[in-house]
């Protein structure tokens, strides 16, 4: 039988401890709370950077210019915008693979030059590879009203038939058969074939790494070409299709285009 | 004295966790809005709405009542939600086979009515929406209906003198924002629940029908509930019901949503709740009456390949039948519903 005599600190922490446990996660989850509902200062890093260039091929973008396809056919553009998410960092060495800010999404205009600079948070290590997503994930386009890069009244969602605009390319052409040579392209759609989710592998220039140390960023420059909206592996006339503005097939081979019309320019480590 | 020393540590660790716990939840209720609990009527099915994600409350469902009833919300300020949707119609608009929009515009269907959405995955008479809190965007947006941009609304109602209060209340901060429009007219209109009919009474053993009535509802169960399924009246499925392309609106219904070919023609399955006073019917109303829907179905339907094959061999009544289902028919009225103060203009 035991008697009070026989407690021991030890004893006493055994018994206790489950209390003073519990306890402390109350306080803390308590503590958690309130930072979750912003009044602690956000502790938002980043470590990389991504910064987007919209070109035509070789060429830095300008609305005043006229360009030509692999067609030949002569346009100027008024609007280039599209979405990426879902960043993906790779070492092709250790066969890695970081899945980054899975919940950001960013809207990059080619009118608005804040909007090119992406900034991540990334795990400190060596990377060779990079890819994100371009367009809106299926999730975020059946799950109501959304905030943020995603609110609707950036013009990028389909209101009729519910949906993000992943892409959008428009312009003006003398070979255009709309009204003042318009050309539209708002290229998205999510379900089954009509999938225009593209979610390209961008490769560094050769014997570059982006290399995150503790203490230190990387800056990777990308280049965004108009041209690829046009050509390979899909033809894409503006004379013969001046405007897509719906999910579809015709949708879903631009994006199969303009996933290529990514290229690395530059990594920087700093 | 160790003993007693750590006992005290406990006591004084003990109160400051309690202390911290329950100033937390002061805070929380002190700070919140006031929560609403969603109620299932007897005998309906588990609601599809998702209100974890958008939790009901008093601040929310009233600012999304506001909103409904507003005109900020349309180019001009004449197009409220409530233009084409009446509460003595059941949210339709009432004897028009289609709406008025802006610049005296019609829209290119019939206005259905509003109520029990919480049950609704898809949305509009092609299922384009594909949840409740985008459906607000379409009607605003569209240039024939209240021609407004997202945009613009969102302006008009920061500089308001009620509204970042209200979304305050609703919402903890007073930021408008789309996102927090949209979440408050969802609240108020997965809020209106029709569910208080004489059908309801009897399914509830809490009234009983004529012998008309119950003969009506015998003919309705075995005709028309394959696709207008109890309780909400709806299966909430797609079907080409034998009307021929309007050669106006050349409106081909589901296929402009999924580009299919067998979905040519097919139109979401309307509730019959309310159904006498959401004439006209159909979805480009061009049924005025009852008798006129049940001419279609017995003499009227137009054969294609997506044609229902429900519908292949028609419905035909004999004239009291039809007496009968007209009868049952008239008990999906629900006067409570078009009469309830918390689903009408704010004052």
């Amino acid at each position: 039988m035991k008697t009070d005599n026989t407690f021991s600190m030890k004893k006493l922490l055994k018994l206790h401890l489950p209390a003073l446990l519990l306890m402390l996660v109350l306080f803390n989850s308590c503590a958690k709370e309130y930072s979750g509902s912003g009044w602690a200062t956000p502790k938002e890093d980043y470590n990389l950077v991504i910064n987007f260039t919209p070109v035509v091929d070789t060429l830095k973008l300008s609305f005043d210019s006229t360009y030509k396809n692999y067609f030949d056919e002569p346009y100027k553009v008024a609007a280039f915008k599209f979405y990426i998410c879902q960043f993906d960092l790779i070492n092709t060495d250790s066969n890695r693979v970081y899945n980054v800010n899975k919940d950001k999404y960013f809207l990059i205009d080619a009118a608005d030059s804040t909007t090119w600079t992406v900034k991540l948070s990334a795990v400190p290590f060596r990377y060779n590879r990079i890819s994100f997503t371009i367009g809106v994930d299926s999730v975020r386009n059946v799950s109501g009203a959304q905030t943020g890069a995603l609110d609707p009244a950036k013009g990028m969602f389909w209101t009729w038939n519910s949906g993000y605009i992943m892409a959008k390319l428009e312009g003006t052409s003398p070979v255009s058969n709309q009204p003042n040579g318009k050309f539209e392209y708002h290229i998205g759609g999510f379900k089954g074939v009509e999938n225009a989710i593209r979610k390209p592998l961008l490769l560094f220039p050769f014997g570059l790494y982006s290399e995150i140390k503790p203490n230190t960023k990387s800056i990777i420059s990308v280049n965004a070409n108009v041209n690829a909206w046009f050509y390979n592996p899909h033809d894409l006339k503006i004379e013969e299709n001046p405007v897509v503005t719906t999910p579809g097939i015709l949708a879903r081979s631009v994006s199969e285009n303009y996933s290529k019309m990514f290229t690395v320019t530059a990594v920087k480590n700093e | 004295m160790k003993k007693k020393l750590l006992t005290i540590l406990f006591l004084c660790a003990g109160a400051i966790a309690w202390m911290q716990v329950n100033s937390c939840k002061k805070n929380d209720t002190k700070a919140g809005p006031t929560p609403v609990t969603f109620t299932t009527p007897p005998g309906f099915p588990v609601p599809q709405y998702s209100f974890t994600n958008n939790p009901l409350t008093q601040e929310g469902i009233s600012l999304g009542r506001r909103l409904f009833y507003d005109g900020q919300l349309s180019k001009d300020g004449n197009f409220p939600c409530s233009s084409c949707h009446q509460q003595f119609a059941a949210f339709a608009t009432f004897d028009h086979d289609l709406s008025h929009g802006f610049n005296n515009q019609f829209t290119t269907r019939n206005s259905p009515g509003i109520f029990n959405l919480a049950w609704h995955t898809e949305l509009h008479w092609d299922g384009g929406i594909n949840h409740i809190e985008v459906q607000p965007l379409a009607p605003i947006t569209a240039s024939n209906e209240m021609a407004e941009d997202i945009g613009t609304v969102i302006n008009k109602l920061k500089a308001d003198n009620k509204y970042p209060a209200q979304f305050k209340a609703a919402f903890g901060t007073e930021e408008v924002n789309s996102q927090r429009m949209l979440k408050a007219l969802a609240q108020f209109m997965v809020t209106m629940v029709s569910a208080n009919s004489k059908y309801d009474k009897v399914r509830n053993g809490q009234a009983s029908f004529t012998n008309t009535e119950q003969s009506g509802y015998t003919i309705f169960q075995n005709k028309c509930a394959a696709c207008h399924k109890e309780p909400l009246l709806t299966d909430l499925s797609y079907r080409n019901n034998g009307m021929d392309l309007h050669p106006f609106l050349l409106d081909n219904g589901r296929m402009r949503i999924t580009n299919k070919k067998e979905d040519s023609l097919k139109f979401k399955v309307p509730s019959l709740r309310n159904v006498l006073l959401t004439f006209p019917y159909m979805h480009d109303g061009r049924f005025y009456s009852i008798d006129q829907v049940l001419n279609h179905y017995a003499t009227g339907i137009i054969s294609s390949p997506t044609l229902d094959p429900l519908l292949t061999n028609k419905i035909v009544l004999t004239t009291t039948e039809r007496t009968q289902l007209k009868a049952f028919l008239t008990t999906l009225t629900d006067s409570v519903f078009i009469a309830d103060k918390r689903f009408a203009q704010p004052q």
